[in-house]
């Protein structure tokens, strides 16, 4: 188990610092110029030296890449380019408004896709059936922006229901969290809720066929006892996995939900600083990610192999 | 200060399209009906007009202060900001839009008034400028205090002014001209010593370069300032959620605070034009500014708000390389291509562009036609700076046939990959087709549209510049041989004299005379195509009263209230 432990992390490792190289490169293959893109207008030759001198720009690769490492390996990632603030900070800022919205997102998409999954395998060829379907093939093919679009338009703008713009952290006022979030959430998770729906359909559908629901209608459980308390419980279990898989598309679609309703959140962080060349944000913002799916990776295949010790063997031969 | 885009960078594909689609369906339209002649320009003043949505096209809306007995104390303001500013250090600020949170925390020794004409702020007075024209005498407000509890005084003024000029990376040093020193012979008083005299001196103080920060907090954050700047204004620093929002509250230190009846401001950056004005709508935003010139029309029909108008000082156009072959800031080296080498098919594209149609197709008339880099709005203007020739496709063959070139005679123009800049290029490129032009369209990413304009990587170029109030910031930097953005590569003795001697003369008749002659030997050789002058909206809900724009397009907040 130790040497298995050993490998897994050298392998985290080597995966972190490749990472690390190809973000570092990648950013830098970009055309365009942080210094230009920061001095705009204002640019003169002059200026331009100065500002690549001041964030080093001005050396060579392998000197910013070790800059860049040995300072990061420190904790300090860092300042932007473009405003001047520690990006540790902008970091630490952003990453919340994205947990947050994607774990209501993730809720949301549970509740609808679960529930609307159930109905369309019970009421299997019916017109409730074809209602669903239709639902799930709405919230696969509509693009997030134009639903978020819309959604402003019509429950912003002339309903009024919700705020069109802003967040409120959610220790200042919960309630009002929630007010900012539920909008951008719910468009957030149309896509999961489809992904879902269809899932919970397909799984209900094989377990309300399989032995042991007709053991239990047999033994004269209510339908909704053998559909909630049976068939639902062993479909589930697959609808967890999906939603795994999904986070990252999740993530994704959280870069377009969070510049449609200006949210802080790491999507936006991320895209902005792209369009504007900031080098210090693109590559933390990079770097946490890395980090974060190594771990959990890292995290998960250990879990695996307490679980299963083939695993393990398997790693160590 | 970023070049400002011809619009918001990051719209969605699908808004795009439709747009893109609606546009260049309106331009043909237009083109069609519209006819050859080139319109007069957009008559001077006129300006200062009183509030109302409904103004006729064309013509500045600037709102008015608020009255005191119809305004209510207290509230947060939301305006919705079209980009993110960037540093908050005026020595080191270089984006359009920081302008607009500075404006309410730190002042300046001069404003500038409704009319673009300079007006003292925390100076009493304009500069005494001594008969050899190198020593400026600034009279100092007194009793101001900063944010921090500091007292305002020449010190302060001359820390500020020597930290435009040495700070690294200050945005401010050229602006600053050729100061020598700065002395402080009393507390209120502000002696600036020249090497040689300096006319646009006094307009960079209505800037950032005139902005002065506190003291205490530039010793204490020196390079950091941004992160907490600290200065004189109606509002102080609160707080700044990266590329999301920046908050300032009402600083009761303020000398002035009692005219002060907001209790906070929040500036929350959505950058999607058409998000913009559903926010404002909606009114999670209270005020948004650049709105597109295709939401306008809808907003002028809503009544719960108002649309201010503002001619932009600057110009959009078209940079043709002409020598820029090596890079800027290295020897000039002609491209070989005739319309690098010969005027005579620059001038024929010029003359393919119906800027009329073009303003009025695309822009809805909201933006004007501009054909020299002098805004009808600037003191420095004259009959000579605005003449415009007419659109001539039939003339425009006939040069390019003596130039010996053959029709249609392609050229490449990289532009902006916003759907605004796409629109225009499309328009544009049926244009000029008449003329004898075949133009590629090559839209590339705004960074890297700034890159291969300083490589000198273009034949030809779509951009804009967001314009200053002195002509000379307009004009010398773009087409001057040694200006550091003549990204035209662009050189000619004539117009470096007429140029220099615009900037070193204190007559003001003298320099509109330069700036006409200037505009005229422009127009002969075109290493810039003028084409239009943006017009700055901004959408303001009518429960605020109080907001104002000027020409130089910063959005006057601090002084606002809500109706009672």
């Amino acid at each position: 188990m130790r040497r298995y432990l050993l490998n897994r992390l050298w392998q985290s490792l080597v995966t972190l610092v490749l990472a690390t190289i190809v973000v570092f490169v990648g950013v830098r293959a970009l055309p365009g110029d942080p210094a230009l893109a920061l001095a705009g207008e204002d640019r003169d030759p002059e200026s331009l030296r100065a500002i690549r001198q001041q964030y080093g720009l001005d050396q060579s690769w392998l000197v910013q890449f070790w800059q860049f490492v040995s300072h990061a390996a420190r904790g300090d990632l860092g300042q932007s380019i473009r405003t001047g603030a520690p990006v540790r900070g902008m970091i630490l800022s952003a990453l919340p408004v994205t947990i947050e919205l994607s774990v209501l997102a993730i809720l949301i998409a549970g509740v609808v896709g679960v529930g609307t999954g159930v109905v369309a395998a019970v009421r299997r060829g019916r017109p409730a059936e074809w209602a669903a379907n239709a639902l799930a093939l709405l919230g696969l093919s509509v693009p997030h922006f134009w639903l978020g679009l819309m959604a402003i338009l019509y429950l912003s703008v002339a309903l009024g229901l919700f705020p069109a713009s802003g967040f409120v952290p959610f220790f200042t006022n919960p309630i009002d969290n929630l007010h900012h979030l539920i909008l951008p959430a719910l468009i957030l998770g149309t896509g999961l809720a489809a992904v879902i729906m269809r899932q919970t359909r397909s799984s209900m559908l094989d377990a309300l066929g399989a032995d042991y629901i007709r053991t239990a209608e047999a033994k004269g459980l209510s339908p909704r006892a053998v559909i909630g308390k049976h068939a639902l419980r062993n479909s589930l279990i697959v609808v967890v996995t999906i939603v795994g898989l999904q986070l990252g598309a999740l993530i994704s679609g959280a870069v377009v939900t969070e510049r449609i309703f200006a949210l802080p959140g790491f999507g936006k962080l991320t895209v902005d600083a792209v369009f504007q060349r900031d080098y210090p944000v693109i590559q933390a913002v990079v770097l946490v990610t890395a980090t974060a799916y190594i771990v959990i990776n890292l995290l998960v295949d250990l879990l695996y192999s307490v679980i299963d010790p083939r695993i393990r063997v398997r790693g160590e031969s | 200060m970023t070049r400002r885009l011809p619009l918001s960078l990051n719209r969605f594909t699908l808004s795009n399209r439709r747009r893109q689609a609606a546009g260049i369906g309106a331009a043909v339209i237009a083109l069609a009906l519209v006819g050859t002649a080139c319109s007069p320009v957009e008559p001077a003043g006129n300006s200062n007009s009183s509030g109302g949505s409904q103004a006729p096209a064309g013509q500045d809306v600037f709102g008015e202060p608020a009255d005191a007995a119809q305004v209510k104390q207290g509230g947060t303001l939301t305006v919705a900001l079209s980009a993110d500013p960037d540093k908050l250090d005026p020595t080191l600020s270089r984006s359009l839009y920081s302008r607009y949170v500075f404006h309410t925390m730190c002042e300046k020794l001069y404003d500038l008034g409704p009319d673009a004409k300079v007006v003292p702020q925390l100076a009493t007075a304009l500069p005494t400028i001594s008969a050899d024209g190198l020593s400026l005498t600034i009279p100092l407000k007194q009793g101001v205090k900063f944010a921090d509890g500091g007292t305002f005084d020449s010190n302060a003024v001359k820390i500020s002014l020597n930290r435009g000029l040495t700070l690294a990376g200050s945005a401010r040093k050229s602006e600053l001209g050729p100061i020598t020193s700065i002395e402080t012979p009393d507390p209120k008083t502000v002696v600036i010593k020249l090497s040689k005299p300096f006319a646009p001196l006094t307009a960079a103080l209505a800037d950032r370069a005139g902005m002065v920060l506190s003291p205490a907090a530039v010793a204490k954050l020196g390079a950091n300032f941004s992160n907490a700047p600290v200065c004189v204004g109606p509002f102080k620093f609160a707080s700044r959620v990266a590329q999301n929002s920046i908050k300032v509250v009402k600083d009761p230190q303020y000398y002035d605070a009692a005219k002060v009846h907001l209790d906070a401001i929040e500036y929350r950056i959505i950058t999607d034009s058409s998000i913009r004005s559903a926010n404002l709508k909606s009114g999670d935003a209270q005020v948004a500014d650049s709105l597109s010139t295709q939401d306008t029309p809808a907003l002028q029909k809503d009544d719960s708000v108002s649309v201010l108008q503002s001619q932009s000082l600057g110009y959009q156009g078209l940079t043709i390389n002409i020598g820029n072959a090596n890079g800027i800031g290295n020897p000039l080296k002609s491209l070989g291509t005739p319309i690098a080498k010969d005027p005579r098919v620059r001038q024929a594209l010029a003359l393919s562009i119906d800027r009329d149609a073009l303003v009025k197709s695309l822009f809805g008339g909201l933006n004007t036609v501009a054909c020299s880099p002098v805004s009808p709005k600037s003191e420095f203007t004259s009959d000579a700076a605005q003449v415009c020739p007419a659109h001539d496709p039939a003339k425009a063959k006939q040069l390019l046939a003596d130039a010996g070139v053959t029709t249609p005679y392609k050229v490449e123009m990289v532009t902006s990959n916003n759907p605004d800049s796409l629109r225009l290029a499309q328009a544009l490129q049926g244009m000029v087709k008449e003329g004898g032009f075949d133009l590629v369209i090559k839209p590339v990413e705004y960074a890297a549209l700034l890159d291969q304009q300083d490589r000198g990587d273009f034949e030809l170029l779509q951009l804009g510049w967001s314009g200053r109030v002195d002509p000379d910031a307009n004009i010398f930097n773009f087409v001057g041989t040694t200006g550091s953005q003549n990204v035209s590569g662009y050189s000619s003795p004539d117009v470096d004299k007429l140029l220099t001697d615009a900037r070193q003369s204190t007559d003001q008749a003298e320099r509109v005379k330069l700036y006409g002659e200037v505009v005229t030997k422009l127009q002969q050789d075109d290493p810039i195509i003028y084409m239009y002058r943006q017009r700055n909206l901004t959408g303001v809900s009518k429960k605020l009263l109080g907001i104002q724009v000027y020409p130089d397009g910063v959005i006057r907040t601090a002084f606002a209230g809500f109706a009672k």
